[in-house]
């Protein structure tokens, strides 16, 4: 794939992946197919940010985890009140990595 | 969810959910009469979460009073059975080195994001959160 379009793809969603994420991605596009651009731009990521202030308002509903798509866990924390409370408030410091996480995951369905 | 991570995690949350319910059972606090706990929504809010009372649902269970655990909270049951079923899959998974318990969780998840599934789900959650409300648990 074209590297300026990789590029482009690097700097406007960089911010959705882990730092050492950006490398093997870069990589992986570069090798990949042309045809897939079109899919790739389709995808749709979760914002860290914002999760993590859906986090700090309704976590212990679990309403965090049920958005980035971790039904189960999600479920897990509405069923113990956030874990009274400490999940909750261990799940702000961790978010925002299981979305990136989660995001990575999306485009791994694609560019693998 | 990764396979090597799901079964860490139940074990730590099911270990957890045994003490604290051992804890609240030998100190007898946190009965049914008692309108205490550790509910963070609860303390700082005013207003009594989605689960507050399941503890106390679930002590109720224990000593066999099933119309005082569901008056208390539902989620009582939920808790009950997952924490019984949980620890025997595990033990089942680990020593038959399989993973039906991930395949189940796996496919509850999707089965669970389904629209016809979550709306009614979500519902019922949200009427029992008024009625936890109304109730003052």
């Amino acid at each position: 794939m074209d590297s300026q379009k990789v590029d482009f793809f690097i700097i406007s969603t960089s911010k959705y992946f882990e730092s050492y994420h950006v490398p093997v991605i870069r990589e992986k596009m570069l090798a990949m197919d042309e045809s897939k651009w079109a899919l790739i731009q389709t995808l749709q990521f979760k914002d860290p940010i914002l999760i993590l202030v859906v986090s700090l308002i309704a976590g212990p509903l679990g309403i965090d985890r049920f958005i980035i798509g971790d039904t189960g866990l999600g479920v897990g924390k509405l069923l113990t009140c956030g874990g009274l409370g400490i999940w909750a408030f261990v799940d702000w410091f961790l978010i925002m990595g299981a979305t990136r996480q989660k995001n990575m995951e999306k485009l791994q369905q694609v560019i693998y | 969810m990764k396979r090597d991570n799901l079964y860490p995690i139940l074990l730590i949350l099911v270990i957890a959910g045994y003490l604290w319910i051992g804890i609240s059972f030998a100190s007898g606090q946190n009965r049914p009469d008692d309108a205490g706990g550790l509910c963070l929504v609860k303390h700082i809010t005013g207003i009594p979460c989605p689960s507050c009372g399941s503890t106390r649902s679930v002590l109720a269970l224990i000593n066999g009073n099933i119309r005082e655990a569901a008056s208390l909270n539902p989620f009582g049951f939920i808790i009950a059975l997952i924490m019984l079923v949980t620890p025997l899959w595990m033990a089942y998974d680990t020593l038959s080195k399989r993973k039906t318990l991930y395949d189940f969780y796996s496919r509850s998840e999707i089965f669970l994001r389904k629209p016809f599934v979550a709306v009614p789900l979500v519902t019922l959650i949200v009427i029992n959160w008024l009625w936890n409300i109304y109730k003052g648990v």
